[in-house]
């Protein structure tokens, strides 16, 4: 039964295509013909029609981007971002460098194949101000390549922090965090917020397939080096079909042991774009796949029903749920993010910055651009380690709230996320979807430009945007 | 913060009075009471009327996000 359309692209000539939205006895798929390379069909979520529609399709309300630009050839040819565009953006990405220490047989960024020098540090400069006139601060993820290739990695951070942002991510494998004494710390000191830890598995098969060598003990590492400088670490597995599926419980168990200094998993089935070794299989992983292994995994710990879509994306992105660890060892879910209860907490882009701002971050999240007297950048002014903790301006020998601050303090660390984002290729690509994309990568050419458009590639390996120059 | 003028100054150098009572707000202690949990705290307390001074940031930051969590949102 067709129940909805849309338009997509061609996975050949990446030519916009009308699309139809199927259902099956086995899931939801689009389907679109290709005048000159034929028929393409993609599955995009694998379950009956009735979960496809329980799910919870979040706020419907629509964003402008902030100076927003013209379009000539119309999505998803000439993003920037454009005035059809139905976000104003929550994260951004800032690729740093197109070096890499690995050579991941998958990496949507094809790191290493280009002969790309690194961004200048003025250019970066001008980003941020590109950024802040077009609706920041946002959440900046330092990005790549693998970012720690760059020795001015804390210069970036103090530059964005000084002009006006104030959540930092590192997009990392972990090399440079695990092998240099010392590194974790002096990023913290610069401003850094949370590790975005490339994680892909408990042993190192796993990161043969994907990574091309052994890393596991070097994860380990990174993480004990962030924890112990109160940097706060996101564990990222990529989830490939046949090749660590299998994993996805002992990841969450292993994400759990290493609370509070690990915040959540951040789960991402595998993109079919960039450089991909592995082929497109006839079911990739899609959100109730990806939800089932969990709640298989795991004896029902974490359900299925705990999680919903994102409020302020296209809600089939996107998953997340929080739980509270209690003192007995079990987790509870929060009422947030229940379907059917309050729903999810984030409807606009500027809630959900926060929100994952506040849930990633080691220690406590500081949307104060001014820092700590004793400066360090990620403790707030007011509420700082130097006075007491009063937080108020007035008297502050008059004030003492410390009961709240530990109870604050507390929930924070026994607070656990779970979240995953899928991205789309050539294959499903929707661009109804695509016009809510919240999460942009920033390029002096484009502008901002969301994250599916950017990397998207056709079979050959042709990009959009980024082999343009 | 503008000052309630209902109920209390602010000088410049940010020492509280109450205005009813005409004397300096002291600190003493209150609590916090939210579904069955009590959070003690110090704040200005008029040592006369006993008017209890909650100020803005205080209860918009710290006492709302303690209510959020015990509501578990």
């Amino acid at each position: 039964m067709i129940f909805s359309e849309t338009t997509s692209v061609c996975p050949v000539c990446l030519k916009t295509l009308p699309a139809i939205l199927r259902t099956a006895p086995d899931g939801v798929y689009m389907d679109k013909t290709c005048p000159e390379h034929g028929d393409f069909s993609a599955l995009l979520w694998e379950g009956d029609f009735e979960s496809y529609l329980a799910w919870p399709s979040g706020n419907e309300s629509r964003e402008v981007p902030i100076n927003g630009r013209q379009t000539d050839l119309g999505c998803p040819y000439d993003c920037g971002l454009c005035n059809d565009h139905q976000s104003k953006g929550c994260c951004v990405l800032l690729e740093l460098t197109h070096r890499c220490n690995l050579r991941c047989p998958v990496c949507f960024a094809s790191a290493g194949d280009s002969t790309h020098t690194d961004v200048p540090l003025e250019e970066i400069r001008q980003q941020y101000a590109y950024l802040m006139a077009h609706g920041g601060p946002f959440n900046i993820q330092l990005s790549g390549g693998e970012p720690t290739m760059r020795d001015d990695l804390p210069d970036i951070i103090r530059l964005g922090r000084d002009m006006g942002f104030s959540f930092f991510q590192l997009n990392t494998n972990g090399l440079r965090l695990a092998h240099e004494e010392g590194y974790a710390a002096r990023l913290k000191q610069a401003g850094l917020n949370t590790v975005f830890l490339q994680f892909d598995g408990v042993s190192d098969d796993v990161y043969e397939i994907l990574r091309g060598r052994k890393l596991l003990a070097e994860k380990e590492k990174a993480i004990a080096n962030c924890a112990a400088a109160g940097l706060g670490i996101v564990l990222v597995p990529v989830i490939a079909a046949g090749v660590n599926e299998h994993q996805v419980g002992d990841i969450l168990r292993y994400a759990l042991s290493h609370m509070p200094a690990v915040r959540g998993v951040h789960f991402q089935p595998l993109s079919y774009f960039g450089r991909c070794a592995l082929p497109r299989p006839e079911k990739p992983i899609t959100i109730p796949k990806m939800l089932r292994l969990m709640e298989e995994q795991t004896e029902g710990t974490f359900k299925t029903a705990h999680f919903t879509g994102g409020g302020a994306e296209n809600p089939y992105c996107s998953f997340h749920a929080t739980y509270r660890l209690l003192k007995d060892g079990s987790l509870k879910a929060l009422s947030r993010h229940i379907p059917g209860n309050s729903g999810c907490c984030c409807h606009s882009s500027d809630e959900s910055r926060l929100s994952v701002a506040e849930q990633w971050s080691g220690g406590e999240f500081n949307n104060n651009q001014e820092s700590c007297c004793c400066g360090d950048p990620g403790l707030p002014a007011k509420e700082s380690c130097c006075d007491g903790g009063s937080g108020i301006s007035e008297d502050n020998s008059l004030f003492d709230t410390s009961s709240l601050d530990a109870f604050l303090e507390e929930a924070r660390k026994t607070t656990f996320a779970v979240s995953g984002m899928v991205f789309m290729d050539a294959y499903n690509l929707d661009l109804a979807r695509l016009r809510r994309c919240y999460i942009c990568e920033v390029d002096s050419r484009f502008g901002m430009v969301p994250f599916c458009a950017y990397n998207l590639t056709g079979v050959d390996g042709r990009a959009l945007y980024r082999s343009k120059v | 913060m503008p000052a309630e003028k209902n109920y209390y100054t602010i000088d410049p150098e940010g020492k509280l009075t109450c205005l009813k009572c005409k004397v300096p707000l002291v600190k003493g202690k209150a609590k916090f009471m939210y579904l069955d949990n009590g959070f003690p705290v110090e704040l200005p307390v008029c040592p006369v009327c006993g008017f209890i001074y909650v100020p803005e940031e205080l209860a918009l930051g710290k006492v709302a996000s303690v209510e959020r969590a015990l509501e578990d949102k």
